[in-house]
């Protein structure tokens, strides 16, 4: 072997080597990417505390939009997503043998997700000291999001109870506009339940139409109110969601409460004689 | 010119329609002194509401001038034309429109209160006002409380507060009966006995026939006029 | 009769509309009360959960103290820190959940606060918990505990309490620990559901079996002066762990957690000031379109433009006046109604509120409710402002 090829063998083994330490590929958040200034292909040396303890050199093989997470609203994600081995290896403080770690969660996607609560009951009997639960009870009673969602919903109470009064004022004002019209019809022979029918006939047009374009407005808000937060904190998170059940309870309420404004406030002006409303 | 209250001369007031202009008053010459008895007769759409706003300062002539004790109308701004209405002109309505929330004496006082009276002169005023209309009696009455005939005298009342020296009066019989509205009319006739010029725009024969002149109005233009 | 006169005239004539419309602005106003309370609520109500409990510096190892890791060395770490000339003294807190032995019930669950200080020149050492009968604890087999654990263990100070700690993981079975209750006590960083346990650091360490490195929590110290530069000195000596003021602390809170709520307080004030507007000044345009022939008789009679815009105003701010006053105390209790569903999040403490009142809340809600008024009369200003008092005459007389 000539003294050149054993150089070149030996650089050839170094280089192995390097390519080798390197060769642990990790992804970086959208986020960490920016703010460090790191592109695919990037080495970093990871540690797991500020000194640098155990540092070991990785590959940005890609970069990733971080899966919006609501408990972390406001933080900037700054991830790293590491295959588990090398995550155990970084992380394993010196005198503990590999293979003595633990891991905090397993997440498991079931062929048919309608099995999720029998599963978790049958792992929960068969591993004692694991707790297996579906995802749609991971948050319980009191999460975060639950107490959110009642919040949400005594504001909305308000709200609803807000606009019903100020709807009752407006009717009876709306209603009295035709209290002469009224009082000639019953003047000439109109029963009051006649003219209720009318009232109720036009309130539920006027509410169902109020209605539609409530419900139009609100897709259009959520819209800008998406738009705003997901610019706001930087995430793809959807703050507002216009369902088909939100927009059937918003249209559930709203007509009825129209229409029966409508009608309350014409029952109180039919209670009055039609020669009074007919007076001007 | 001593004693001219209101001198129109060939005044004129167009509306501008999407079928083309109206003129609802053309070159009409009026003056009105001081103690005058004037009703204006017509059919209906003839423009005697319209003059009547006019002289009353309540709208603009938009051709010719108007003078109202000397001074151009239509160069009056319009703070200065509503202290005109408030303390000189008196007005009276066929719908009377009196104030539903405030009683007789209140919708009298109204005027004086907004001229910056003191409230024992508005007191005192209000109270003489209603003995002169013969309403004393129903003083802390609401306008629903009283009868057609028993608005219009809270009207006229109100429209005599800041002692006007003309007092115009829109239909005043329009919506009362023969009998009520010949006890307005009597009325009417003491107010200018009293000093106040009067001018009365009226279908109503028996009305006008109280006035000292008549002035016939047809499309705009005072046809003619009849002295008594 | 004055602007304001004839505005409440005008409102008693038709009472039914007038006090629907006053109790329409009374919602909406308690509504927007209680969204100015929201937006610095929590961060005034954390400073002063902060400030109350007499430290003023905290140091741990993540940006958010008790979370991302264990001080190191905690002992050696504290009396660095209080060698400091501008510490006045420290505290280490350790913490362990615990499981409590209750007469035949099920165990409670709770949290064991093991907590070590020293002191520099006679400063007192307080310890996070404020001792409401008894004392406090002492020795390595004395703790304080909640009302709550008193109530369902059926302990009181004198008595023994039995608890099983863990200070590692949650996969450690320690044999139960006995110690004595020597106070009852109140915990105000424990969250609403959560019971509190508390004593010496040695007492938590007899708890785990000895099982207990060297580490911290938290780190708690007390400033002589400036607590800006106490923190920079700390981290000055401790470069690897975060040394933050309670404002610092606040500020860190503002941009993670509390972001939302003041986010969404700013989305709701400004829907509920136009829904408030948009609705003041539909009332007020169809009230003032159905007098339009009582105001050109006015304006006839010589009032002027000026007074009859005035009337408009006056109106609107008697309704949103009155409105605005009963909007107070709804607003309170609707506050207090709120605050108790948002103060069942997990982890909030038990004396964190949400809604925290302030006088610059009020006065910004009185603020906008004039505005409200102002805005909302704009458009039925205008209509009498601009009314033509001859066409609306001969309007009125046609019918």
């Amino acid at each position: 072997m000539t003294l050149r090829t054993l150089v070149f063998l030996l650089a050839l083994a170094g280089s192995v080597a390097r390519a080798q330490e390197a060769s642990h590929d990790i992804l970086i958040s959208r986020q960490l990417a920016t703010e460090q200034g790191l592109s695919v292909g990037s080495t970093v040396r990871l540690a797991v505390d500020a000194n640098g303890t155990g540092a070991r050199t990785y590959r940005v093989a890609g970069i990733y939009e971080p899966t919006p997470d609501p408990a972390r609203l406001g933080a900037v994600p700054r991830e790293v997503r590491m295959h588990l081995p090398d995550l155990l290896d970084v992380m394993r403080p010196p005198g503990v043998l590999a293979g003595t770690e633990y891991i905090a969660n397993i997440n498991v996607a079931l062929i048919d997700p309608a099995d999720a609560t029998a599963f978790a009951r049958d792992v929960n009997a068969r591993m004692p000291g694991v707790v297996a639960r579906p995802s749609s009870e991971a948050a319980g009673s009191a999460g975060p999001f639950r107490v959110l969602e009642r919040f949400h919903l005594a504001i909305a109470i308000v709200t609803i109870v807000a606009a019903t009064v100020f709807l009752l004022a407006l009717s009876i004002m709306l209603v009295d506009e035709r209290r002469e019209t009224v009082g000639i019809l019953r003047l000439i022979g109109l029963p009051a339940r006649r003219v209720l029918v009318q009232v109720l006939i036009e309130g539920v047009i006027v509410a169902s139409v109020g209605a539609a374009f409530g419900l139009v407005l609100a897709v259009l808000s959520e819209g800008l109110i998406n738009a705003f937060f997901q610019w706001r904190y930087d995430t793809a998170l959807v703050f507002v969601r216009i369902t088909r059940d939100v927009a059937l309870t918003s249209t559930a309420i709203a007509v009825p409460l129209g229409a029966s404004a409508t009608v309350l406030a014409s029952w109180a002006l039919l209670r009055r004689s039609g020669l009074r409303l007919a007076r001007r | 010119m001593s004693g001219v209250i209101v001198d129109a001369q060939s005044v004129g007031r167009s509306f501008a329609m999407p079928a083309g202009p109206v003129h609802a008053v053309r070159d009409v010459t009026l003056q009105i002194r001081a103690g005058d008895h004037i009703a204006v007769r017509g059919p209906s759409g003839c423009g005697k509401s319209t003059l009547l706003h006019m002289v009353g300062c309540v709208d603009a002539p938009t051709s010719g001038t108007l003078l109202f004790d000397g001074q151009d109308v239509s160069r009056l701004s319009d703070a200065r034309r509503s202290a005109l209405r408030l303390r000189r002109i008196g007005f009276i309505f066929q719908r009377f429109f009196l104030l539903p929330m405030l009683t007789a004496a209140e919708n009298v006082e109204l005027p004086l209160s907004e001229a910056g009276a003191s409230r024992r002169d508005r007191q005192q005023r209000t109270k003489a006002l209603l003995e002169y209309v013969g309403l004393t009696a129903r003083a802390d009455h609401r306008p629903s409380q009283l009868s057609g005939g028993e608005m219009q005298r809270v009207a006229i009342a109100r429209a005599l507060a800041n002692n006007p020296e003309l007092l115009l009066a829109d239909e005043p019989t329009g919506e009362l009966d023969e009998a009520t509205g010949a006890q307005i009319a009597s009325l009417l006739d003491r107010v200018n006995a009293d000093g106040t010029a009067l001018v009365i725009v009226t279908h109503d024969s028996a009305l006008a026939d109280r006035s000292a002149r008549v002035l016939m109005m047809r499309d705009g233009r005072i046809e003619r006029e009849a002295t008594r | 009769m004055n602007a304001l006169g004839f505005a409440w005239r005008s409102l008693v004539r038709q009472p039914a509309r007038a006090i629907l419309g006053v109790l329409g602005v009374a919602a909406v106003g308690a509504l927007l009360l209680d969204m100015l309370l929201l937006s610095q609520g929590l961060t005034v109500s954390m400073r002063d959960l902060l400030d109350r409990s007499g430290w003023d510096v905290r140091v741990s190892v993540g940006e958010i103290p008790g979370r991302g890791g264990r001080v190191p060395a905690a002992s050696d770490t504290a009396a660095r820190i209080a060698a400091l000339p501008s510490v006045k003294a420290t505290l280490i807190v350790r913490v362990a959940n615990a499981q409590i032995e209750s007469d035949g019930g099920p165990p409670i669950m709770a949290t064991f606060e093991g907590v070590s200080g020293r002191s520099n020149r006679g400063a007192p050492i307080t310890p996070p918990w404020t001792v409401l009968r008894g004392r406090d604890a002492r020795s390595p087999n004395e703790v304080v505990i909640d009302v709550a654990i008193a109530k369902a263990a059926n302990l009181d100070v004198g008595g023994m309490v039995t608890l099983r700690a863990s200070c590692v993981s949650d996969l450690e079975a320690l044999p139960p620990t006995r110690l004595q209750v020597t106070g009852i006590a109140e915990f105000p960083f424990a969250g609403t559901n959560e019971d509190g346990v508390g004593g010496s650091l040695d007492a938590l360490k007899l708890a785990c079996g000895g099982n207990v490195g060297d580490e911290a929590d938290l780190l708690l110290a007390t400033s002589t002066g400036d607590s800006r530069e106490t923190a920079a000195a700390i981290r000055s000596v401790v470069p690897g762990l975060f040394a933050m003021t309670n404002d610092e602390v606040v500020g860190r809170l503002q941009q993670t957690g509390f972001t939302y709520f003041r986010q969404i307080s700013t989305v709701l004030t400004t829907v509920t000031v136009s829904f408030a507007v948009l609705l003041i000044s539909v009332l007020l345009t169809v009230s003032v379109n159905q007098r339009l022939g009582e105001i050109a008789a006015l304006r006839a009679l010589g009032f002027s433009r000026a007074r009859v815009v005035k009337d408009v105003l006056s109106e609107s701010a008697l309704i949103v006046g009155l409105g605005g006053v009963i909007s107070l105390p709804l607003g309170l209790l609707l506050a207090s109604g709120l605050d108790r569903i948002l103060k069942q999040m997990p982890g909030i403490p038990a004396d964190l509120h949400f809604f925290v009142f302030e006088g610059t809340a009020l006065a910004i809600h009185v603020g906008l409710l004039a505005a409200t008024a102002i805005i909302a009369a704009l458009y039925p200003m205008r209509i009498v402002s601009s009314l033509s008092i001859a066409a609306t005459l001969r309007d009125e007389v046609i019918g």
